[in-house]
């Protein structure tokens, strides 16, 4: 029945670019997705083809070297997952070998991609024990590593809190970059090593995964989405360095 | 020395875990993030400090361990290379010469009238910014050579049965 083989098609893809959208939306590099989108499709028993592109994937799907169906996947916005990149690769390896059916597939991806992020407060908290260890680790002294602490917690608050609220990427770098670093500022008042934490307060905001990945993407010769995300990484960067020349203008002649 | 060498591995392991949650891995994996990302960190320290060794070279090397790392124990634990080996990188990623970096080029804006503290601030831009781009640019390599290497192991880490 044709009828019947067409809706599979149309099913399969429809599945898959969810897949292909999730992998490359949460910061796994191009070749890995290409890889195990494949192997999702063999397990399926349809053929893909994929041009994969920064915001978008041209998705061509066909069954039995006939029936062809093509979709332009947007990439969402997702925040950064590695349990998602773990988990889905296992599940492509998974399908894989025992051949799993798409139902059951499409059912064990949902249950992945429901999985709640860590809860708001442990990373609150893992961030700026990062931020205070990293400031022990550049050579400051133990005031300077709990003003760090201190001001990575309220740069991380009102980060998540813009995010939530309002408000385009590259502003709310900027606003929390300043607001760490003129805290971190405050150590200009006391005897410390206050260029130290100014330094270190806005770091956990470096966008180091995408900076990784955009180099890994190139050396693979996935150029165009290489250098897209790391295009992507130095804006950020760029904004981290406008909030904090604002905080530097500000306490400058403390530090020379 | 050991005392020292201890300091550096357990706040790299801090900050690799803090930095790694922040990317919201798998639970399992936090005890071999912070496994690579203290050898990986005290390894460069031990270089840099002791033997003389300059910050790019030093992180290449630091950046391998950790890439090999990541690949022997992603095979042991079943993740792929890149979810244990990039938070245990982050802590390497050099912050304070990306801050130098800039705050050289506000100091070269402040010091037209200058030229010798102009000309000063000029050449810190340029040797700071060349070191950060160099030593990102080794931190990704780390993680690339051992997947160009052994593309066999890397590919099917996740992979529970049949591995290579």
């Amino acid at each position: 029945m044709p009828g019947s083989n067409n809706t599979y098609l149309a099913q399969a893809s429809e599945f898959i670019s969810e897949y292909i959208g999730t992998l490359m939306g949460c910061g796994v590099h191009t070749s890995r997705v290409v890889r195990n989108t494949n192997r999702i499709a063999k397990a399926l028993d349809v053929e893909v083809h994929l041009s994969v592109f920064h915001r978008t994937v041209i998705l061509a799907v066909r069954k039995d070297g006939e029936a062809m169906h093509s979709e332009i996947v947007e990439i969402p916005n997702l925040p950064i997952n590695f349990r998602f990149n773990s988990e889905l690769s296992a599940l492509s390896w998974e399908a894989y070998d025992h051949h799993l059916p798409l139902h059951v597939v499409k059912e064990k991806f949902d249950r992945i991609v429901s999985t709640p992020r860590f809860s708001h407060n442990f990373m609150l908290f893992m961030a700026g024990a990062a931020n205070a260890s990293f400031c022990r680790l550049f050579g400051g002294d133990w005031l300077s590593t709990l003003i760090v602490f201190i001001a990575t917690l309220v740069g991380f608050t009102i980060k998540a809190l813009m995010h939530k609220h309002m408000s385009n990427l590259h502003f709310t770098v900027i606003v929390t970059a300043f607001v760490s670093s003129i805290i971190a500022g405050v150590s200009v008042l006391f005897d410390t090593t206050s260029d130290i934490a100014i330094t270190t307060s806005v770091l956990f905001l470096i966008p180091g995964v995408p900076l990784i990945n955009g180099v890994i993407d190139v050396m693979e010769g996935y150029i165009l989405t290489g250098f897209a995300r790391l295009a992507k990484a130095f804006i950020i960067i760029l904004c981290i360095a406008v909030g904090l020349a604002m905080t530097l203008w500000i306490v400058k002649n403390q530090l020379i | 020395m050991i005392w020292a060498i201890l300091h550096d591995a357990v706040f790299a392991a801090i900050a690799g875990m803090g930095f790694g949650a922040l990317s919201n891995p798998p639970i399992k994996a936090f005890p071999y993030i912070a496994l690579l990302a203290a050898s990986g960190h005290a390894f460069r320290f031990v270089l840099m400090n002791y033997l003389g060794v300059d910050i790019a070279l030093a992180s290449l090397a630091a950046s391998m361990l950790i890439g090999f790392g990541g690949l022997w124990l992603g095979y042991i634990a079943c993740f792929p290379i890149t979810v244990v080996s990039i938070p245990a990188l982050l802590p390497m990623v050099p912050g304070k010469l990306a801050y130098n970096t800039v705050f050289s080029i506000i100091m070269f804006l402040q010091t037209m009238e200058d030229p010798e503290e102009h000309s000063r601030y000029m050449y810190m831009f340029i040797d700071n910014g060349i070191l950060s781009l160099t030593v990102i640019f080794f931190l990704a390599i780390g993680v690339i050579v051992p997947i160009a290497l052994f593309p066999k192991i890397a590919y099917t880490l996740t992979r529970r049965q049949h591995k290579y």
